[in-house]
């Protein structure tokens, strides 16, 4: 498994634009009240006792269980190809009734357009083969903390990540001289670790592992989008997450991992996978499981191989899904229902 | 180990079933035009619509001579025998090369009895049937997920905590005293506890691209719903409070307490607001955007629970109580429903007698591009009587006193309609 990428071109969801001063963009919209305003906090936030904090969320599923997925091609008619993906939020079986909205859990929502290919504006230098650009952009109600219009590092991350994973896929010497945009928007976003750790009671280590997540459905997303677009592609890629959860002291396994089930998230890693082609065009691991030479007094740790084979199943999960979900456009465009 | 996944329904489209609309777009249902046939001499290109039995392959057609430039119009069956001076185009490629006269072509009546239709077949006074479904998004004290033909919006509203200690120039005893103090005095207004914003720049139409600050639409359409939602009163500024009750210290056992303090210890006082972020994206534009914007915005605040707030004094700040018992639901006064409608004109038949204009309701995407003239009117028909809450109207110089009574009347209708998804 390689990683192979057709075009040479730079990222370019780093366009000089990001720059601009956050007070003119805020001009241009409604910002609220001058003082600043606070999210609330919930009394349950601060209970000193353990025991009146609810209880951690704990994962129903097993370890190779994927959640359920929802895809949908052709949400949005004015683009060239459109996706919506929709991960079930955890079933909390410990909680008696549904909390208010903001202590629920969430599961994954993103919607996905692809516009193009069309062709550069004339300014632009010669190009043989497809520019792909990316933006990835959370809606200010996707997380707990509310979310500024403007990009953060985050996204930015996430964009960039989304293109790499997509620019082994698309056969770009098929469109030259164009540009294909590929958008998504997170309308919820994965928690990066369960609510009740927030104010660094629980010892969790790194953050960020909703990004994960995100991630990989943003690559499912787009390329059930991209396939919408009739733009044509070596495979239909997916992504997929697996990581190394400590449970009781003992490193586990667990695919499609949702942070806030998990105290201990050790590592991670998210790999975007063409099937047909057994090809790994974007792989990401964050978190750090420790070298092999534990693996003897420890055999349950486990190697980075195994690490990213597992996520690989994963996204053979999703590929499942996506497959499904274009065959049923496919045989609704061609009156087969 | 092997992966396992299933599918799973769709918390955000709900249970209605959702077809990629881009597969039914052509025409669902609406009948086809019939072909008109309108010889004008001083059109630079007659055109046609050879008459087809079945009602998806019509094709118009389109004469260009190259010794007048001008051609009178010939009868469809020769249209098709000489391929030389006519060229034959699919509609797709006839809205695109022509798109006004496409559009007057399905809106002229070509008998007495037929009526016009639109492009995309609906009659000029009908309103594409909204879907709404609320509360899928988990983040958001209120959510709602409007889809109106291939405009789809959602709509998330956020409630943040607005202290009266940030307030410049707060003074206790003000609202204390009485709400009402200040005649005129609106603290959602001043305060500026209601802050909505649209987002075009999510890819939900080519015209919009993300990195570019917010177009000029998107500011508009912020503005509007920032407007409306003041001139409305349509919050319950008591919704909007949280007061705190100090607690009563004088307890039967300490009667040598000053009886004078009593009374100004145990007035209440306002702590803080509840401020509404109510953010409105769109995932797909397919014209109309105000109006399917503010149905969002009205069903999610239809949705919002906030939950209990109250200021604790030993911590000295706002907390909530999670409790879903406890929370409450905005009490919305009224329930105004917009409605825009387009006046399309009929640019090069100023002589005949034939009608001018057309008045579009809940124009889409394509008949957007080819009207001047908008009326938005937005209605509360919730009590008894109608009540005209504004009415917006620019461009063009067709619609008069008339003209606005009709595009009233259909507002009411809309209303009815709307406001039955929207309760129930």
């Amino acid at each position: 498994m390689d990683a192979i990428h057709h075009s040479s071109e730079p990222s370019a969801t780093l366009s000089p634009t990001h720059n601009m001063l956050p007070v003119l963009a805020d001009r241009k919209r409604v910002n609220g009240p001058l003082g600043g305003t606070s999210a609330p906090i919930y009394s349950k936030y601060l209970a000193k006792d353990p025991k009146e904090l609810p209880e951690r969320p704990t994962r129903s599923r097993p370890n190779n269980v994927l959640r359920k997925m929802f895809l949908k091609t052709g949400v949005t008619p004015s683009a060239s190809g459109s996706a919506y993906l929709e991960l079930a939020a955890p079933i909390n079986s410990k909680s008696v009734a549904p909390g208010l909205a903001s202590l629920s859990p969430s599961g994954l929502k993103l919607t996905c357009t692809v516009h193009g290919p069309r062709p550069l504006p004339r300014t632009a230098q010669f190009s043989p083969h497809i520019i792909l650009t990316t933006h990835v952009k959370y809606a200010p109600f996707a997380t707990r903390k509310r979310r500024g219009y403007l990009k953060d590092s985050n996204e930015r991350d996430l964009g960039v990540h989304l293109e790499a994973a997509l620019r082994g896929v698309i056969i770009g010497d098929r469109w030259p001289k164009s540009g294909v945009e590929v958008i998504i928007t997170i309308l919820e976003g994965e928690e990066d670790q369960w609510w009740g750790d927030d104010i660094s009671r629980g010892n969790t280590s790194a953050t960020g592992w909703g990004m994960m997540s995100v991630l990989s459905g943003c690559i499912t997303v787009a390329s059930a989008a991209i396939a919408d677009a009739g733009i044509d592609c070596v495979d239909v890629v997916a992504g997929g997450v697996a990581a190394v959860v400590k449970e009781a002291g003992i490193p586990n396994l667990v695919l499609d991992p949702v942070p806030s089930e998990h105290k201990d998230i050790i590592a991670a890693c998210i790999v975007a996978y063409l099937p047909s082609r057994d090809e790994i065009t974007d792989l990401w691991v964050k978190g750090e499981i420790g070298h092999q030479n534990q693996a003897e007094d420890r055999p349950q740790t486990s190697t980075y191989e195994e690490l990213t084979d597992n996520a690989v199943q994963a996204a053979l999960g999703a590929h499942r899904v996506l497959i499904s979900a274009l065959k049923e456009t496919a045989d609704v465009k061609l009156g087969r229902t | 180990m092997a992966a396992w996944v299933e599918r799973k329904q769709s918390l955000v489209y709900g249970s209605d079933d959702w077809l990629p609309r881009k597969l039914v777009l052509v025409r669902a249902g609406g009948t086809c035009p019939a072909p008109f046939q309108r010889p004008t001499k001083k059109q630079k290109a007659s055109v046609a619509a050879t008459a087809s039995s079945s009602t998806r392959a019509l094709n118009f057609t389109l004469h260009i001579t190259s010794h007048h430039g001008i051609k009178s119009q010939s009868p469809s069956p020769m249209a098709s025998t000489t391929p030389q001076s006519a060229l034959s185009f699919p509609r797709e490629t006839f809205a695109k090369l022509s798109p006004h006269p496409y559009l007057r072509a399905h809106l002229q009546p070509t008998s007495a009895t037929a009526t016009p239709t639109r492009a995309n077949g609906r009659s000029p006074s009908q309103f594409r049937t909204p879907h709404i479904n609320n509360g899928s998004l988990t983040h958001a004290d209120g959510s709602a997920v409007v889809r109106i033909g291939d405009t789809t919006v959602v709509c998330g509203i956020r409630g943040e905590i607005l202290l009266t200690s940030k307030v410049p120039g707060w003074r206790a005893d003000k609202a204390a005293a009485e709400p009402s103090s200040g005649a005129g005095y609106n603290e959602i207004k001043e305060l500026d506890l209601l802050v909505p914003n649209i987002e075009l720049a999510t890819g939900c139409s080519p015209a919009f691209m993300p990195v570019i600050p917010p177009s000029t639409l998107a500011q508009d359409l912020s503005t509007k719903i920032y407007s409306l939602l003041h001139s409305t009163n349509l919050l319950d500024r008591e919704d909007l409070r949280i007061w705190y009750q100090p607690p009563d210290l004088s307890d039967p056992d300490r009667m040598d307490d000053d009886s004078e303090d009593d009374e100004e210890t145990s007035a209440s006082e306002i702590k803080a607001f509840w401020a509404l972020y109510i953010d409105i994206l769109f995932i797909s534009l397919d014209g109309n955007p105000f109006d399917a914007a503010w149905a969002a915005v009205m069903s999610a605040l239809k949705n919002v629970r906030l939950p209990k707030a109250y200021w604790d004094p030993d911590r000295e700040m706002i907390l909530c109580d999670d409790s879903v018992d406890k929370s409450k639901k905005l009490s919305l006064n009224g329930l105004p429903v917009a409605i825009t409608a387009l006046v399309f004109k009929a640019k090069e038949q100023a002589q005949s007698k034939d009608k001018k204009y057309w008045i579009l309701v809940d124009p889409d995407t394509f008949e957007e591009s080819l009207c001047d003239e908008s009326v938005t009117v937005v209605v509360d028909c919730s009590e008894k009587k109608t009540r005209i809450l504004s009415i917006t109207k620019s461009g063009g110089t067709i619609v008069g006193r008339e003209e606005m009574k009709d595009i009233v009347k259909l507002a009411e209708q809309r209303s009815t309609e709307l406001s039955s998804i929207l309760n129930g």
